[in-house]
């Protein structure tokens, strides 16, 4: 008789499910899952190291990059950092522009899980119409920061620039025609907060058509639920956070209890799952979506009515304005130093840790009183969902290994760093 | 709901058809999205970022004074200036590299720019057929900055007050 | 010991000494006081009021750098009173400065910017229009922006206290107040360049480097100099593997924080057109470049050739005396391995009659900074102002200090301190003045003096002023005699020697030696000289002098960094020995023509900033350094040819890796050597003929060696002298040139038209015509007969 061995079988990097750069080695016997040992490290950058060798600014785009599809959340958590290093507050305006973003940015981030995780577990339409929303939520990007992903757009201090009063318009085609051109940019006559009132105002809409297509779809209801079962037991003891948590029942978000900017004046629920599997981590998820398009239209209503300062008026630290630089010694002094040398930190060290769309997204900082950290450690939400992959993909099919990986919502920028 | 609405509700795929409505409603009665690049474009912001380019003054002289602000806050190190006293006495570039396969597009060389000489322009579609085609030179930049003048002059001063 | 003073800085609490200044006291402590005209180095001038701080008890905040302490004092940096005092005083500082750090070469390094950055407010409130003030010349040095001072008047002190030039001066008050030179003329100090460093905003800068970099972009290499024989330490500072520039890295011992200019500016001699970057054989009369292996196998042949048809005594080598320690033994070891002793760095000394008896290694005969302790002192034949420039910062500060310094020369030099007394005389009546000294001595003192001396002592002619200079050096507690590089030159350096080793034994002074280049002491150690090997032990057979190795027209020659032309004593006689040479091996950084003319294979090495080694300066100290940038093109440091021409030779002991290896091997040899400038006193043997008009061949302060001569800065600065001619009126009269401009000069069957200067700092029938310089390379021996006629 001959012997009977488990067939090992390489899942990624290369795999158009793997989400990235991911290497899975499933150890099979059959189709059932007896072992899943995630590779990591294929898109390694040494951003912690790199931001060891540069002033604190600059090391803002490299946080863009981490999750690269939730940009300004993680600009967020080492901009916050840096101000709790510096003791500083940011003006009320850039509080609530940045509570906006990083609202649009779950959004984005969600829809991006939701359209390729539908398309993983099979259902192609979803994939579609989300991509058609992140679309409108990169206009929103580009309209603040000049960049669709990559926004360098929060600093310690405040943000950049102040939201733009016009947004960008389409212009005359044969394709269209004028009633087509002027139907196009009707949400686009007015300033941004328009704009982003427009979406969220037809943003609930959408997110019931993707229920419509999914939540009750038998399809789906078997491929996820009673997927990747973690108890809330476990959940805590990996380390899960954000929805992976939540879908487990457990009401914790750092939004609530560790309020950072002005969500504690923020009226949002909490979604929560009960069985901790696939469908109610998806379901968690849609309800973020929900709820993070209601705090959205909280900011805009202040930021209507409350025009000041995005940025603090304290050039030791932001730099002055362009038109006052070119004309003031100080500022050009100032203006010069900043972006030479930078501004300084007091020695010492901070954990600063803000809830990012998949968990909690945390900077640690060790400063010895120069004008770059000693160590900068980075908190990747996604790191230990990862680490559980053998935990819960362990005896389902191989089917559902993807289901698993579309579920954790894996980017490797993070993870891999 | 009672087990005899599920059951018949299971029985006729009423969930399925109901998500197949919305596909259907999607392709008979809601407008296309979808944009006829490149005939048609996206809008693009004022604040956009793409290629590079060196500008000059009304009077043709090259605004860059090599004071390399650009190029030490480059977090990608993708910036190469040489300098040097020009014959006139002013200090200008001998050579003006932006190694476009290092640059992230951050933004931060304009934000340092004290004379508004190096920009990022609104141009996104470029190619290279080789490696050393993505180099800008000063020459390409400063070619870059003449043709798009207009154009980069217009987003400055739309964008001028938020900076 | 005096009793120290308790006070209290920010609430700590601190033991001083009366007199000291609370900036002292607070710098001591770490507590950072902000400050422009201050400056360690230099008197107190409180003018820019930024070292504000708060005392207790005092009604209004009280400039730190002029603030003594006194007992039970408060001081507070950083109160509120203190702060506002400080943001106030930077307010009045910017008003006025233009907005320049853009273009600013100091921007990044620039003390204004920081403490603006750090006391300063952060907006402006001046709208008013700034005051602009009218550009100065500077030379070729220093580039001025003077709009941008902030009259700290850092400079104009440096001036008057360490240059003593008073170059610089700040008339006018107020609004109108502005640094100018008095003669609005090039800055004409040796030491000028360090105005730059000290200038604390952008407007005095470098020249050379103007708008070429920042600093951020430059990596800091530290490195030794290698012009003269301090080894003053550098900072080379280099990016993308050039060196932009080169600053001072203080060294309390040596340099302090100063640099002479001729250190600080040579860098920009490295990349001229006439670099060497392949090595080279001739081929019949044609030139080929080649690579290594050809190039050393040919010139391995080409000796071994010589020698075997000639004999290994038909084999010399000529070295630089800046070459490295390393450079230096392997070449004696390649040539003794060889063997041949013909081997010598020393190329512009004419007298070798008594090198048996010199010391061990020309040394200083006390450490550098023992100098400025003097409180008397005798300089023979020395003019350190241009050829040490930072030994007579010592010395002049020793004056300064009431040191009774007195020289004997044979040009009225222009010194920038007091001397006692100065004999300026012929150099061939030098003997008859130091004679006269000594004889005062022996009188004062009731010592005998050597017999050997006996003779000149009874013949000199004692004078009020000799009797003054041996006063001084017998009442002094600590004096010392110098002999310097001038005097090592001359014919009659053996009696100058024992002379000046009688006066130091009667006057019980220190004896000290002020060599040519950077690393005489290290050649002497390493045995570069031709009766000595390494760490001196004396040779059986003593080989050739360089001056011998000329006259009798060896066979086959090695140069070393060597451009005959203006390096050696005798160009002429140089010229005609290597065009008779069979077969002439140039090693160099640079190739002329006239190295085209005479050699058969040119070998590319590494000059300074781009090669590893040690230099051994005038005190004794070893001070190695590695390569700041990459050798250039196919050009190899020095030590690494030569370990590698040893293996061609097949020769034991040239398996080195790096060159810490061949230190080390030094090193071992070299255990034990004390360094001692006394010698043995010896009846001259030598007396040169005194010819009816004598050249003094006087190498000027950037003619010394091949980078200084390509550096063009430096070139075009004021003590970059030409080819001429310099005498008195006197000897002008009898020579009936007094009133022509051009005179022929004829020298060794050469001759030159050279412009005729009357400067009646020369000694009577003596002409000076610089050696080292274009005009002069075809002339012949430094202090030899010379003719001159009216054109």
């Amino acid at each position: 008789m001959p012997e009977i061995r488990n067939y090992t079988l390489n899942f990624g990097p290369q795999h158009p499910a793997a989400h990235g750069v991911l290497r899975l080695v499933l150890e099979m016997d059959g189709e059932v899952i007896q072992r899943a040992d995630p590779h990591i490290g294929l898109l390694h950058r040494a951003t912690e190291k790199l931001a060891e060798s540069k002033p604190y600014n600059q090391t803002i785009p490299y946080m863009d990059r981490l999750d690269y599809v939730s940009m300004m959340v993680n600009e967020h958590g080492y901009v916050l950092a840096l101000e709790r290093m510096l003791g500083i507050t940011p003006p009320l305006r850039a509080q609530y522009i940045r509570v906006m973003f990083d609202e649009i940015t779950r959004v984005l981030n969600h829809l991006m899980w939701l359209g390729t995780h539908a398309l993983d577990v099979g259902a192609m339409t979803v994939f579609l119409y989300c991509f058609r929303e992140r679309e409108d939520l990169m206009d929103m990007y580009e309209a603040v920061s000049g960049a669709r992903m990559h926004a360098a757009y929060y600093r310690p201090g405040g943000v950049y620039r102040d939201l733009p009063e016009h947004m960008p318009q389409y212009g005359h085609t044969r394709y269209r025609g004028e009633s087509g051109t002027q139907r196009m940019n009707a949400n686009r006559s007015g300033s941004l907060l328009d704009y982003i009132d427009d979406f969220t105002q037809r943003f609930p809409g959408y997110v019931d058509e993707y229920e419509t297509l999914l939540t009750d779809n038998r399809i789906w209801k078997q491929r996820t639920v009673g997927i990747g079962v973690v108890t809330p037991e476990r959940a805590k003891q990996l380390g899960f956070t954000g929805p992976m948590l939540r879908g487990s029942g457990i009401a914790w978000d750092l939004r609530k209890k560790q309020p950072y900017e002005v969500y504690d004046k923020m009226s949002f629920n909490i979604p929560l799952g009960t069985n901790g599997d696939c469908y109610d981590r998806y379901l968690v998820r849609v309800e973020e979506m929900r709820q993070s398009n209601h705090i959205i239209r909280q900011c805009i209503e202040w930021l209507r009515a409350n025009p000041g300062p995005v940025m603090l008026e304290d050039h030791k630290l932001s730099p002055p304005r362009r038109e006052e630089m070119k004309g003031d010694m100080e500022a050009l002094i100032h203006h010069f130093k900043l972006f030479t040398e930078g501004y300084t930190l007091p020695a010492g060290e901070v954990y600063a840790a803000v809830e990012h769309p998949k968990g909690e997204f945390g900077v640690y900082l060790v400063s010895d009183g120069a004008n770059k950290p000693y160590r900068l450690k980075i908190r990747p939400p996604g790191f230990p969902h990862l680490a559980a992959m053998h935990e819960m993909s362990n005896g389902h099919m191989l089917a559902d290994v993807v289901a698993i990986i579309g579920t954790m919502d894996i980017v490797f920028g993070e993870i891999d760093r | 709901m009672s087990n005899t609405a599920r059951f018949v509700r299971s029985l006729f795929l009423l969930e399925l058809f109901k998500g197949l409505s919305v596909t259907l409603r999607h392709m008979l009665f809601v407008r296309k999205v979808t944009l006829q690049y490149p005939e048609e474009k996206a809008p693009i912001s004022p604040r956009f970022r793409g290629l590079h380019a060196l500008r000059r003054y009304p009077n043709g002289e090259e605004r860059c004074i090599a004071c390399k602000l650009c190029e030490v806050v480059c977090p990608a190190l993708a910036i190469t200036i040489e300098s040097e006293q020009r014959a006139d006495g002013t200090r200008r570039t001998t050579r003006y590299d932006i190694d476009l396969t290092k640059c992230i597009f951050c933004g931060y060389c304009e934000e340092s720019c004290p004379v508004d000489s190096i920009v990022e322009t609104h141009i996104y579609e470029y190619h290279g057929e080789q490696r050393g085609d993505l180099m800008m030179t000063k020459e390409k930049l400063l070619a870059v900055g003449d043709k798009y003048e207009a154009q980069i002059a217009a987003a400055r001063s739309q964008d001028a007050r938020y900076r | 010991m005096t009793d120290l003073l308790n006070i209290e800085i920010n609430g700590v609490r601190l033991q001083v000494k009366p007199g000291t200044m609370v900036i002292e006291a607070a710098d001591d402590a770490g507590f950072v006081i902000p400050r422009f005209c201050y400056h360690k180095k230099l008197s107190i001038a409180a003018n820019c009021r930024m070292c504000l701080v708060d005392v207790e008890k005092a009604a209004k905040p009280v400039p730190a750098c002029a603030t003594p302490v006194t007992e039970g004092m408060k001081v507070y940096t950083k109160s509120v009173k203190a702060i506002e005092a400080q943001k106030s005083v930077m307010e009045f500082l910017l008003i006025n400065h233009p907005l320049d750090c853009p273009i600013c070469d100091q921007g990044g390094e620039c003390e204004l910017q920081d403490i603006a950055m750090g006391f300063g407010k952060d907006a402006s409130r001046f709208r008013e229009t700034k005051r602009v003030v009218r550009e100065k010349y500077l030379g070729p040095l220093i580039s001025t922006d003077m709009t941008r001072c902030i009259h700290c008047t850092r400079c104009v002190r440096f001036g008057r206290e360490i240059a003593g030039v008073m170059e610089l001066g700040a008339p006018g008050r107020g609004e109108h107040m502005a640094i100018e030179t008095y003669m609005e003329s090039a800055v004409g100090s040796e030491l000028s360049g360090n105005v730059i460093d000290l200038c604390p905003v952008g407007a005095l800068t470098s020249k050379p480097y103007r708008y070429t970099g920042r600093p951020w972009e430059n990596t800091a290499a530290t490195a030794i100099s290698p012009h003269d024989c301090v080894g003053s330490n550098l900072k080379v500072e280099v990016r993308r593997n050039q060196v932009m520039r080169v600053l001072p890295h203080e060294n309390e011992a040596i340099n302090e924080v100063w640099l002479a200019d001729r250190d600080r500016y040579s860098y920009t001699g490295l990349h001229t057109a006439d670099r060497l970057q392949q090595p080279m054989i001739k081929q019949g009369e044609t030139w080929r470049e080649v690579d290594w292996e050809t190039a050393l196998t040919y010139a391995s042949e080409g000796m071994r050739r010589v020698i075997a048809s000639h004999g290994a005594a038909q084999l010399g080598a000529l070295s630089n005396p800046n070459a490295t320690l390393e450079e230096f033994y392997l070449l004696q070891k390649l040539v003794r391995g060889l063997g041949s002793h013909n081997i010598d760095h020393r190329l512009r000394q004419l007298d070798f009659s008594d090198q048996a008896h010199a010391p061990v290694y020309p040394h200083l005969g006390q450490s550098i900074a023992a100098l400025e302790e003097l409180q008397a002192g005798l300089l023979i034949g020395a003019y350190p102002r241009k050829d040490q420039p930072l030994i007579n910062h010592r010395l002049r500060k020793a004056a300064k200090r009431g040191a009774k310094i007195s020289a004997v020369n044979t040009i009225d030099y222009d010194v920038n301190f007091t001397l006692t007394n100065t004999v300026v005389t012929h150099p061939f009546d030098m003997p008859l003045h130091l004679a006269a000294i000594a004889k005062v001595l022996a009188e004062q003192t009731g010592k005998t003096p050597p017999a050997a001396v006996q003779t000149l002592l009874a013949a000199a002619k004692v004078e009020e002023l000799h009797r003054q200079i041996a006063t001084q050096l017998t009442q002094a507690e600590r004096s010392t005699v110098l002999i310097g590089t001038q005097a090592l030159a001359q014919p009659n350096l053996a009696v100058l020697r024992n002379l000046a080793n009688v006066i130091a034994d009667l006057s019980n002074s220190s004896l000290g030696y002020l060599p040519e280049g950077a690393n005489a002491a290290g050649a002497w150690l390493a045995g570069a000289v031709p009766h000595r090997t390494t760490a001196g032990r004396t040779v059986p057979a003593a080989g050739k002098s360089a001056l011998q190795m000329l006259d009798t027209s060896c066979k086959a020659l090695v140069l070393w960094n060597v451009e005959p032309e203006y390096d050696c004593a005798d160009p002429a006689t140089a010229m005609t020995a290597l065009q008779a040479a069979e077969f002439v091996v140039a090693l160099t950084p640079f190739v002329t023509d006239t190295m085209r003319g005479y050699a058969d294979v040119i070998l590319p090495i590494s000059p300074f900033a781009e090669t590893s080694g040690t230099f051994v300066n005038v005190e004794g100290r070893w001070q190695s350094f590695t390569a700041s940038v990459k050798s250039l093109a196919e050009s190899r440091p020095g030590w690494k040819v030569l370990r590698v021409l040893g293996n061609f030779f097949k020769l034991d002991g040239f398996e080195y890796l790096s060159s810490e290896e061949v230190r080390s091997e030094i090193d071992t040899l070299t255990v034990g050597i004390i360094p001692q400038t006394r010698s043995e006193v010896q009846a001259p043997s030598n007396t040169p003929q005194r010819p009816s008009l004598l050249r003094i061949g006087h190498v000027p302060i950037y003619a010394v060696d091949n980078l200084v001569r390509r550096a063009q800065p430096l070139q075009q600065s004021n003590d970059a002298l030409q080819a001429m001619v310099a005498m008195n009126a006197h000897t002008a009269d009898k020579l009936g040139v007094r009133h022509a401009t051009q005179v022929r000069v004829s020298q060794a069957g050469q001759s030159v038209t050279l412009p005729l200067y009357i400067e009646a700092s020369v000694a009577d029938d003596c002409a000076v015509i610089p050696a080292g310089v274009v005009g002069s390379e075809r002339l012949g021996t430094g202090y030899g007969s010379i003719d001159v006629k009216a054109v």
